[in-house]
């Protein structure tokens, strides 16, 4: 029997999700000792390059008192004939207990788990699922508002190639609040519809309606594949500028999981305005890390 | 070889229209009567009471993987795979190693299969040079060893020109164009149907216009050289109405369906494993149920299996890596069933029998006297999918633990009892 692993939002119900927010907050106020892994061998196993989200692993790890291994991108044997299976049978025989992982591949996470007696937790696979970054957003809800449900949050930009997007809109149905997806036909094609998802072209038309606003990143080889015509023509629609900032609602919050591009979808006037909350959303993202190693390897405590 | 006499089963041979309880007797490999009842003096007697007789079953879409590829099947395994799922004959894909594109090859496939000794064995050979889109085979010569039929299986064709210049060379050699439809450019590096399924779990899809258009296109050359085209594994409801428009404007062309693009959809990649990535993809059910609609009203001419082995380790890797397609032979017969448990068998027999050996234009398809002696039988028997019984060496298949209605009994080629009460 495999052990629990967080591969995405849907391995949690919205207690545990709650659980995990609710300690992730304690841990903020008071950090903990530094022995809830003790003895605990954790190996970040990144095969894409990441910098914001290995160092904020990292750090959770160390701040948990975990024994850390960190395998640099194309150290690993595999692709050299090693299984999968090979990799998980291997780490779980050196005693390793928690394997941390990023893919480009979406679903890597999932065929490591089924062989790892262990714990997996996914740090992004390909254009699926990102859950740590989606509770970490979840968290800097909660904080803002003191509550998710009921929210109306709008996911702007590149749904259709986004982990970030795919975990937080099952994350943001689970907590209860009401999601609106934001962009282009072809950065989100109508089959993203979905019970609960509402799906709009026009930002403008819904800024004064939402309470949050995530912004996800362009990547400009969206133009040479033929999906954006350019970057002009997508920020004239959707990049958040000073006009548009002045349509949303006094309370009203903007997030991006980073790292962000200005200028493109966002404009300088947006890091100056009350509601950016992109280092607060960083700074989570250790917290909700570390209360997730704690939930996976040491259960619900009282 | 002495006579041997089928006594007893219920005889389903759409070429006659013949469905009555009958005796078959064979004599020297050939149908020598089918009566109501018959004695024969020294004949074995094989009693097939309680069960069906038919036409041998041939499915012209299999690929044998011998030269280049015997870790993944042989021509050996492949036979006994055939005949252990009721058929006896195949139609093997020339995408081996190197691909079936000299008389050479044909040749060696043809000895391999008679060295093998079981099921009747057609090569089919490439349409262009190497299954690289652009030099045209000879097909002449290919015909002359022994090919049957002419197919870049696997490879769609890129360019219309190139294909449109085989299909005018090739138009007064005998054997189809087995077209396989899916446009690269929009397929893409999708690795499943491009649908809600692969958004919501952010897979690369191929959208199911990859294959409609390349499916229009090479009808429209059909209708445009003469050449007969069969159009391989439809999988998209258009697909169909787009076989209907050519069958109206009188094009020579045919097409195929496969078990798992009629039973199974595209909600099968939940815990990303390649077990049921194939080309074309597993589509919408809304496509699955018009194909099985498709197969009643007639719009259908074959069922295929496009059985297509592979190792566990090759099924094992990720999903962009893993190779597409799954042993089909030994499942067929209960998978069609099952997705159609109200097609009328005479129906069912033409599909698996009489179509295939006309569109191939190969022996076989009537229990007439005077026909080789290639006879399926089988019975309506509950049993349930085991891959590890497989006599393929692709042990792969989606359908692992289904249970299906129907299982082959023995099959019967040239007169010869080639199987008979696989497990």
């Amino acid at each position: 029997m495999p052990e629990r692993s967080l591969l995405d939002l849907d391995d949690l119900s919205s207690d545990d999700i709650i659980y995990i927010l609710d300690r992730a907050t304690r841990f903020h106020v008071a950090p903990p000792e530094r022995n809830l892994l003790r003895d605990i061998c954790v190996v970040n196993l990144f095969f894409e390059a990441s910098t914001r989200t290995f160092t904020s692993f990292a750090i959770a790890e160390q701040r948990v008192g975990a024994d850390i291994v960190a395998l640099p991108p194309g150290s690993s044997s595999l692709g050299k004939g090693e299984t999968i299976a090979d990799t998980a049978i291997t780490l779980a025989a050196m005693g390793v207990r928690v394997i941390v992982t990023r893919h480009p591949e979406s679903g890597f996470p999932y065929r490591l788990a089924e062989s790892f007696d262990g714990h997996v937790i996914n740090a992004g696979d390909g254009r699926h699922a990102h859950p740590t970054q989606a509770l970490l957003d979840l968290l800097t809800l909660a904080t803002e508002f003191g509550r998710v449900a009921g929210l109306k949050v709008a996911l702007v930009g590149d749904i259709l190639h986004s982990r970030v997007a795919r975990s937080n809109v099952i994350g943001l149905r689970r907590l209860g609040a009401e999601v609106i997806l934001v962009g282009p036909q072809t950065l989100l094609p109508d089959a993203m519809a979905r019970a609960g998802v509402r799906i709009e072209r026009d930002l403008d038309a819904i800024l004064p309606e939402v309470d949050a606003l995530m912004l996800l990143r362009i990547q400009r080889e969206r133009i040479a594949s033929a999906v954006l015509p350019s970057l002009d023509d997508y920020a004239r629609n959707y990049r958040l500028d000073a006009p548009r900032l002045a349509k949303l609602q006094p309370h009203a919050i903007v997030m991006h999981p980073g790292p962000y591009n200005r200028g493109i979808e966002l404009t300088e006037e947006v890091f100056a305005s009350s509601g950016w909350r992109y280092v607060q959303q960083v700074s989570h993202g250790v917290y909700v890390r570390m209360a997730v190693l704690d939930f996976l390897v040491n259960g619900r405590s009282a | 070889m002495k006579p041997l006499l089928i006594r007893g089963g219920r005889v389903v041979d759409p070429s006659q229209g013949i469905d009555a309880v009958r005796d078959l007797l064979v004599r020297d490999g050939i149908i020598a009567a089918l009566d109501e009842h018959q004695a024969v003096d020294g004949a074995d007697v094989f009693d097939a009471t309680g069960t069906i007789v038919t036409p041998g079953f041939i499915d012209m879409h299999v690929h044998l993987r011998e030269p280049g590829q015997t870790h993944k099947e042989s021509i050996a395994s492949g036979s006994a795979a055939a005949v252990a799922g009721g058929f006896t004959a195949v139609a093997c894909m020339p995408n081996t190693e190197p691909a079936l594109d000299s008389p050479a090859l044909i040749a060696e496939v043809l000895r391999l299969a008679h060295e093998a000794g079981l099921a009747r064995i057609y090569p089919v050979g490439a349409i262009t040079r190497g299954r690289q889109g652009k030099e045209l085979a000879p097909y002449w010569r290919l015909r002359d060893a022994g090919a049957v039929a002419f197919s870049d299986d696997g490879a769609t064709i890129a360019s219309a020109r190139v294909l449109r210049q085989a299909a005018l060379y090739a138009r007064d050699v005998p054997g189809v164009f087995i077209s396989h439809c899916e446009d690269d450019d929009l397929k893409a590096l999708g690795v499943m149907n491009e649908g809600v399924h692969s958004m919501q779990l952010g897979l690369a899809g191929s959208p199911g216009l990859a294959e409609d258009i390349v499916v229009a296109r090479d009808l429209l050359i059909a209708g445009e050289t003469g050449k007969p085209f069969h159009i391989a594994h439809l999988s998209t409801a258009m697909s169909i109405e787009l076989m209907k428009f050519a069958r109206a404007q009188g094009f020579a062309v045919t097409c195929e369906v496969t078990p798992h693009h009629l039973l199974l959809g595209d909600d099968r990649f939940e815990r990303f494993r390649a077990d049921a990535k194939v080309n074309p993809p597993l589509r919408a059910e809304l496509d699955a149920a018009a194909l099985r609609a498709a197969v009643r009203d007639g719009a259908i001419d074959a069922f295929a299996t496009d059985h297509a082995p592979h190792t566990r380790e090759e099924k094992a890797q990720l999903l962009s890596e893993a190779p597409a397609g799954f042993s089909g032979l030994e499942v067929a017969l209960g998978a069609y069933a099952r997705a159609l448990p109200d097609l009328p068998l005479a129906r069912f027999v033409e599909l698996l029998s009489c179509n295939p050996a006309r569109i191939l234009g190969v022996p076989g398809g009537s229990l007439r006297a005077g026909s080789p002696a290639d006879i399926t039988i089988f019975a309506d028997r509950e049993w349930t999918c085991d891959p590890s019984r497989f006599r393929s060496l692709g042990k792969n298949t989606p359908f692992a633990g289904v249970t299906f209605p129907r299982k082959a009994l023995a099959t019967i080629v040239g007169g010869r009892i080639v199987m008979q009460g696989v497990g």
